[in-house]
């Protein structure tokens, strides 16, 4: 029995003994919450942006720590305090649930966000609406909406019902949502939109969606339908209903055409802030930006399909 | 060695939970999946107060009545309506899923500038809370074995073990579990109020998959203290907190060994697995 004891007792030592190394090279911790095709994407433009400026982690002159909880929150945190552990430079969060968890977490070390809301969205103002000081990287607001949906007009002038799904569990889903309903109201669109919990209810949520008729689908960009995106377009193919969208990683994904952010640069401008923080070694000058690269893209495929085209102002994208 | 401090200090957090679950599962054999929706319960509860300057002193017992309500239902519905007890904690999880996003108004709550219950002490802040979560767990610890050592909680626990023959002694089973779902969603849901208060936010999806966790936790405990040959209430609700902790520990350790991350919670899996095994591998020689 002391022999079992003992082994107990052990393994819980020697989960403690791992001691901090001394640190030559600058610590960059990433935080991200769960594993997805198009998360993936902003995490490959930040570190990117780091390569571009001379910042790899195979030329050793940048420690790496990277923690994905897997969608788990107690995982989230403690893979938070783990980073933090390691007394990082900065910190990268992917997306808005790890902002707010470094945040919370650390008042110090500079937070380069991506794929998270503008901080007064997300909650993070205080009183005085300012944001937390030691807060960076980049920030999407929601006027992306308004011309999302309104591509819908230009490209199918009788298009009248619109069906949308979005996350009930998302701050920023909700309040696109809104914005989307203002929108459509605007330009004579009946909007139809259900809740969605999981991407498990989304194939029975869009086809009671198709059910009703709609004319055109927009997808608006939450963890839900970009872990979902292809059992919707399938969906949507099938009746013939096109999809709309704001995010062009969900074009390539098979939506027909979007005006809005693209993942990849989203990180890649996060990046690019990082980056000038390691070179100047102050955070002097930097502030939370907007995300810059947004524009209007087709997916020449669907375009195919639907028998539409698109002008110059438009760019094809492909897988 | 700050890091696995910090782990200690979510698993203590977890304790409540842990115990309550340790009520539904070990004493009335009902694995109470309403768990999931009165953690997150406590924490919206929690944050909503806590962000319009309502004193602490209101909020737990609020958190604690909310929590309680929850588990009341279930039972009720599992007792008078002869509804399965598995799906009648679904039922209150779920439905507790739209009470909760109602409770918030959004999905996400940042407590920013909120007092919090590890303002009340001085010292730093993994020193407050240190000291906070310590004291609350080991109150909620003495006053929970305490009553599980009452006639009223011996009643409670022999419900569990034979119902037939402690209902013919005149006790009413059905309100005997009525009252034990009520009091282990109540510790669910003040450990939802403590973990709001750790980690700075409330979400919506903060309860997901927490009962497994509980449940996960109850069992190591109870391997640890199979161990020790142990069989007293009061030492198995320490096992229970201590299970807890190991939990968070394991998860701690397999982060920091720096797995890929794809095989994160494969690697929890087996490191439970491992512990939980030791004690009967020896048995079976």
């Amino acid at each position: 029995m002391n022999f079992r004891i003992l082994f107990l007792f052990s393994l819980v030592f020697l989960a403690s003994c791992s001691q901090p190394e001394k640190k030559t090279i600058p610590v960059i911790g990433f935080l991200d919450l769960l594993q997805d095709e198009t998360l993936e994407q902003a995490k490959t433009g930040f570190f990117d942006a780091l390569k571009a400026e001379g910042f790899d982690e195979n030329k050793k002159n940048i420690e790496v720590i990277y923690r994905n909880a897997q969608g788990d929150q107690p995982a989230l945190i403690q893979s938070c305090d783990y980073i933090l552990s390691k007394n990082p430079d900065l910190i990268a969060t992917n997306p808005t649930l790890s902002t707010i968890t470094a945040i919370q977490k650390s008042k110090t070390v500079p937070v380069f966000m991506m794929v998270s809301p503008r901080p007064d969205l997300a909650g993070l103002t205080d009183k005085n609406g300012k944001a937390p000081g030691n807060l960076f990287g980049v920030y999407e607001t929601l006027d992306y909406i308004d011309t999302s949906i309104a591509l819908i007009r230009k490209i199918f002038p009788s298009a009248k019902k619109i069906g949308t799904i979005y996350n009930q569990s998302e701050p920023q889903s909700v309040d696109a949502l809104n914005e989307i309903t203002n929108e459509c109201a605007s330009l004579g669109f009946d909007l139809i939109a259900m809740p969605v919990n999981s991407s498990s209810e989304t194939q029975l949520v869009v086809q009671s969606l198709l059910n009703k008729k709609i004319d055109a689908f927009f997808a608006l960009p939450d963890n839900v339908v970009f872990a979902s995106m292809e059992i919707i377009v399938n969906s949507c193919d099938k009746q013939n209903v096109p999809v709309f969208t704001s995010e062009e990683g969900l074009v390539k994904r098979g939506a027909l055409a979007a005006f809005g952010a693209d993942m990849y640069q989203w990180g890649y401008q996060s990046g690019k802030q990082a980056a000038l923080f390691l070179q100047n070694k102050t955070v002097d000058g930097l502030f939370p930006e907007i995300v810059k690269y947004r524009r209007k893209v087709y997916n020449p495929e669907k375009a195919a399909i639907y028998h539409v085209t698109f002008d110059s102002s438009f760019v094809s994208v492909k897988k | 060695m700050n890091f696995y401090l910090t782990a200690v200090l979510l698993g203590l957090g977890f304790s409540a939970m842990g115990m309550g679950i340790f009520i539904s599962m070990r004493i009335f054999n009902i694995p109470d999946i309403t768990t999931d929706g009165s953690f997150t319960l406590g924490g919206a509860v929690t944050a909503i107060m806590l962000t319009n300057d309502q004193p602490l002193l209101i909020v737990l017992p609020c958190v604690f009545i909310a929590g309680a309500t929850a588990g009341a239902i279930t039972a009720f519905i599992h007792t008078r309506l002869k509804v399965n007890a598995l799906l009648s904690g679904i039922l209150v999880m779920t439905a507790l899923y739209s009470v909760n996003l109602a409770i918030m108004g959004r999905s996400n709550i940042p407590l920013i500038n909120t007092f919090s219950i590890f303002n009340t002490t001085s010292g730093s802040e993994i020193q407050s809370q240190l000291i906070v979560l310590t004291l609350f767990t080991g109150i909620i610890f003495i006053l929970l074995s305490w009553l599980l050592k009452t006639d009223f909680g011996l009643a409670m626990r022999a419900t569990g073990n034979n119902e037939t023959m402690i209902r013919s002694m005149g006790v009413n089973t059905s309100l005997m579990k009525i009252t034990g779902l009520a009091l282990a969603n109540g510790l669910t849901a003040i450990s939802g109020f403590l973990i709001v208060q750790i980690q700075g936010f409330s979400d919506i999806g903060m309860g997901i998959g927490i009962v497994i966790l509980g449940l996960g936790s109850v069992m190591i405990g109870e391997i640890t203290m199979k161990v020790f040959r142990i069989n007293n209430i009061a030492l198995h609700l320490l096992g229970v907190i201590a299970g807890t902790i190991i939990f968070r520990l394991i998860l701690a350790f397999a982060l920091s060994t720096g797995i890929d991350a794809l095989y994160l919670k494969l690697v929890v899996s087996l490191f439970v697995l491992l512990i939980v095994s030791i004690p009967n591998l020896k048995r079976s020689e």
